[in-house]
């Protein structure tokens, strides 16, 4: 440069700065000396058409006093992917994002020309929303009808068939709408014509009013694509000390309406994604002060929620409306803390919809598991299936008590409807307005024979369900399912029925019961009442003598029932304490439509056993069962836990399973690790996975979960120092037994 | 041809977040797996712990080395991945897909599907974005190689194919993907229907020109 002006004026453009002195003076008493002080004036924001944001955050110097961002003066070792900060010294580590970098490819940041740079601050979970909703588009079929529905303060209903310019319907968060409000605003309804006389009536071309709002994927693939991309958060400011305000409960109701108008009995899903609680108007579950915390358990037991009851009802009102439309609503929640699940359960749960509830959209969890609604079948057919109807048929001495799923009753009267409720009874039919091929229905039935009727020879009972339902691929299809059972006479063949008894549907039966009842009576009720029907079962069908507990025996067909009860009792289905209101409606959620195997997988876990000593083996889910040579491998349905005993982790982290003539060892390890993928690949939701070992903070899911015959209060009881010894109180496996024990074969009970 | 591998999952923003698996893994598994491990002990009705085959000696463990190979009592499972902290890319070294390989075939597609269609003008838009992105460097390796692939089918007429491969990117890379790819998903729609018409078309004057000439002895009528 030859004089300082280009100097000043190429900076100037560059940084916006100018510095009354560009050669700075090194000492203090020189600078005050030169009478105008060292000063600049900066524009942040000038005008830099030739810098693009960049679209990533900056990095930071991680020292805590410090956070310079990193800036061409750093210096930089690639090799070792360090820098060190100019204004600190503090050497830092590039994050993994910056794997790649090199002297011929350097980051923006790092180049002279960049020493203005601009980034974009992503909001990372919305951004991660956005993209699986993007992703989603090409999942579905090309003819399959969308709409979007966006919401905070308000709720915007958008056009979608509008070229060029985006177009939307706003609505108030703070005020419901009936059904027929919606549809008025949104133009859903034809307008009286005034009619004219002198001309011939005209044939109107009402473009089909609902197109504009629901569109096939097809047309508006594009669109919507970039409509998603510009979602950004609601733009009024939240102030310091509130929750963000959300109109979820409107939002909804304006969707069922919608649907309700344009769509009726058609198979569609309503897809509720919600990053927090809602806040405002019906529906509304906390308020926007941050410093009252959404409900507890305790707070319900102290009858201390306030929004609950009204916000529960807002919902309830909203899934039997949709459920009467043959419509589904899915609920995906993510957030850290409770969004409201407690209150809007009845929206999945009536209507078939999935629940999911995740920590954040940027997890895999959520991405994966809502990938996996869209799974297709060995026909190249989605698996979920609409607007079915269960009607079920009995012989006469049969009736129908209820049933237990995700269905609401058609209120279908009739000769085998029993008066006797259990679940959801009063009717031989019901809807199921969302299912797959996992769904499952507890339907529960009532003996109507009189005692002393004789039952003919070969009799036989007969149970007939018909399901209507209509097919992805829109096709309506039947399945009929006849099914006859002998009778038996109970006195005389008392072992014939004890032989076909099947533990495992049983426990589960029973287990929905319980759930079912714990949605509207007291914990401790309901354990009492599981307990009373277990030793009145014991009593009928253990072998004993009367007064000695040390004689009762249960024949193989009841052998693992008291156990799937035990495990039950503890189970967070029963066991509220310990997972907040949310939590345990989603543990409850997916219990009451999962089959028979995942069920059973939720009652009483399931753990695996590896080691040398031979294959692969199921173990106790006991105490006894963590040992110091073993791997162990825990599925909950809703986490898969695989846990390395004191020496395999000693033996990992000596590092034996990258030396070659160990690789048995390597093979061990792998085993469970290869098991676990094959559950993960499958199961929805995808359940969340932890690998831990002895010691580790993560081992508590298994701890919890096995049960605890040895604590710390009996471990030297039983002279042998096999297995963990868990810190608990609770009572173990042993203990619960002997007391059944005691209980059935006492005259008392 | 879809790539199938197993990525951590975002233990930052999630606590325990499961493995992320590619698309192709997850078509692959398929029909309702049944679970392999559901078999379960029957506690010991008697009520003492069961002692396990596998007895400690009580005091301090043996912290010898793992029994070698040699006396290997299982064979080695057959996994179908590694579950945890594999790099993405699992393809053997080749060239790098060419850009203009792969646009040029895009744009020539356009090109047929003009006059066909109204939206030619965003699609050749996010052809345009595509250009850009990745003369700019910001596509992976496996997006580019994917994307050849999907050229590939394209150009060959095999519809379904092309379908999956972008189906695939979404699932798997749809961060990178996401501004243009259903550009590209709306051009194979457009070049199948635009193939399926001609085919037609060709049929029938087939079929007119067979009629003429098919009935020996018969006056055509004029």
């Amino acid at each position: 440069m030859a004089t300082y002006l280009e100097f000043i004026q190429q900076n100037e453009e560059r940084d916006g700065v100018r510095f009354s002195w560009n050669v700075w003076p090194s000492s203090r008493l020189e600078a005050t000396r030169m009478v105008v002080p060292l000063a600049c004036l900066l524009t942040p924001l000038k005008e830099r058409p030739d810098l693009p944001p960049v679209q990533y955050e900056p990095v930071l110097c991680s020292r805590p006093t410090c956070k310079a961002v990193l800036n061409p003066l750093c210096q930089v070792d690639y090799r070792a992917k360090l820098w060190a900060c100019n204004f600190c010294f503090q050497r830092n580590q590039f994050p993994p994002a910056y794997g790649g970098i090199s002297e011929v490819n350097q980051p923006a940041e790092l180049m002279p020309q960049f020493s203005t740079i601009e980034y974009v601050i992503q909001e990372d979970d919305l951004q991660a929303l956005k993209e699986s909703l993007q992703m989603s588009l090409s999942l579905l079929p090309p003819d399959a009808l969308v709409g979007l529905i966006t919401f905070g303060r308000m709720v915007q209903v958008h056009e979608l068939s509008c070229e060029g310019i985006s177009k939307s319907y706003v609505f108030r968060g703070t005020k419901d709408l009936t059904a027929k409000q919606i549809q008025d605003m949104l133009g859903l309804t034809k307008p009286a014509m005034p009619m004219q006389q002198a001309r011939p009536a005209q044939p109107q071309e009402h473009p089909f009013a609902s197109s504009r709002f629901l569109q096939p994927v097809h047309k508006i693939d594009m669109n919507l694509t970039d409509l998603l991309g510009e979602l950004q958060r609601d733009p009024w400011p939240v102030t310091q000390g509130k929750r963000p305000l959300r109109s979820t409960g409107v939002a909804l109701s304006i969707a069922v309406g919608l649907l309700e108008g344009t769509f009726p009995n058609t198979g569609a899903r309503i897809m509720l994604f919600t990053g927090g609680p809602p806040t405002q108007g019906p529906g509304m579950v906390v308020g926007d002060e941050l410093k009252i915390p959404i409900r507890s358990w305790h707070d319900i037991e102290k009858d201390n929620a306030r929004f609950m009851k009204k916000a529960t009802k807002h919902y309830e009102m909203l899934a039997n409306r949709t459920a009467a439309n043959g419509h589904c609503i899915d609920i995906y929640a993510c957030a850290l803390d409770q969004t409201g699940l407690l209150e809007m359960k009845c929206c999945a749960n009536l209507t078939g919809g999935y629940m999911v509830m995740g920590d954040s959209f940027n997890t895999s969890l959520f991405k994966q598991t809502f990938q996996r609604i869209f799974t297709k079948d060995f026909n190249g057919d989605f698996r979920m299936a609409f607007g079915a109807t269960l009607d079920v048929k009995t012989s006469r001495e049969l009736k129908i008590a209820g049933a237990i799923g995700p269905c609401v009753s058609l209120n279908v009267k009739g000769p085998c409807v029993s008066e006797n409720e259990l679940g959801v009874g009063g009717t031989s039919q019901w809807k199921i307005c969302g299912l797959d091929p996992t769904s499952t229905l507890g339907i529960y039935f009532e003996v109507v024979n009189q005692h002393n009727t004789p039952i003919p020879q070969g009799g036989r009972g007969a149970i007939q369900f018909v399901t209507h339902y209509q097919h992805s691929s829109t096709q309506r299809r039947i399945r009929v399912t006849t099914i006859a059972r002998n009778w038996a006479d109970v006195q005389s063949q008392l072992r014939h029925i004890e032989a076909a008894f099947d533990q495992e549907a049983a426990a589960v039966l029973m287990a929905r019961l319980g759930v079912f009842r714990a949605e509207s009576e007291e914990g401790p009720d309901v354990l009492r009442w599981l307990d009373r029907q277990l030793i009145r079962l014991c009593q009928k069908f253990g072998q004993y003598n009367k007064e000695d507990p040390t004689s009762f025996r249960l024949s193989d067909s009841f052998s693992l029932y008291p156990q799937f009860m035990f495990h039950l009792r503890r189970s967070p289905f029963l066991q509220v304490f310990n997972n907040s209101p949310d939590e345990s409606s989603y543990y409850r959620h997916h219990f009451a439509r999962q089959d028979l195997t995942q069920s059973l997988i939720m009652i009483q876990p399931i753990l695996y056993s590896y080691s040398f000593h031979g294959p692969p083996e199921p173990v106790l889910l006991d105490s006894s069962s963590i040992l110091a040579d073993r791997i162990l491998l825990m599925d909950t349905f809703f986490q898969i836990v695989i846990y390395l005993g004191e020496t395999i982790a000693q033996w990992r982290k000596a590092g034996y399973q990258d030396m070659p003539e160990y690789e048995n060892f390597k093979h061990l390890l792998q085993a469970p690790l290869d098991d676990a993928q094959e559950i993960l690949q499958a199961r929805f939701p995808m359940p969340r996975y932890i690998n831990t070992e002895h010691g580790g903070s993560q081992a508590r899911f298994l701890l919890s979960k096995v049960n605890p015959s040895q604590t710390h209060n009996n471990l030297y009881a039983w002279g042998q120092e096999t297995g963990a010894p868990i810190l608990t109180d609770d009572v173990s496996l042993q203990v619960f037994m002997d007391h059944l024990k005691k209980l059935a074969v006492s005259s008392a009970c | 041809m879809a790539e199938l591998y197993v990525k951590p999952g975002n233990k930052e923003r999630g606590w325990n977040d499961p493995p992320q698996f590619s698309y192709g893994l997850q078509t692959q598994a398929g029909g309702p797996r049944r679970s392999l491990l559901t078999k379960r002990v029957a506690a010991p009705q008697d009520g003492s712990p069961r002692v396990p085959a596998s007895e400690t000696s009580p005091g301090p463990p043996p912290m010898g080395p793992p029994p070698p190979s040699s006396k290997a009592p299982r064979s080695p499972p057959v996994g179908s991945g590694p579950a945890s902290g594999v790099e993405p890319t699992s393809f053997p070294v080749e060239s790098e897909a060419v850009m203009e390989d792969v646009l040029r075939p895009l744009e020539q597609a356009l090109e047929d599907c003009r006059g066909h269609t109204r939206v030619c003008d965003d699609i050749s838009r996010r052809l345009a974005l595509l250009q850009e992105q990745w003369a700019g460097g910001k596509l992976s390796i496996p997006v580019k190689k994917r994307m050849a692939l999907l050229v590939q089918e394209l150009s060959s007429h095999r519809w379904d194919a092309a379908d999956d491969i972008h189906r695939s990117l979404m699932v798997d890379h749809v961060t990178e993907v996401s501004q243009w790819m259903v550009g590209v998903k709306r051009l194979i729609a457009e070049k199948r229907s635009l193939f399926s018409e001609e085919a037609a078309n060709e049929e029938k004057s087939a079929a007119t020109a067979e009629k003429n000439h098919t009935i020996p002895g018969f006056q055509q009528a004029s």
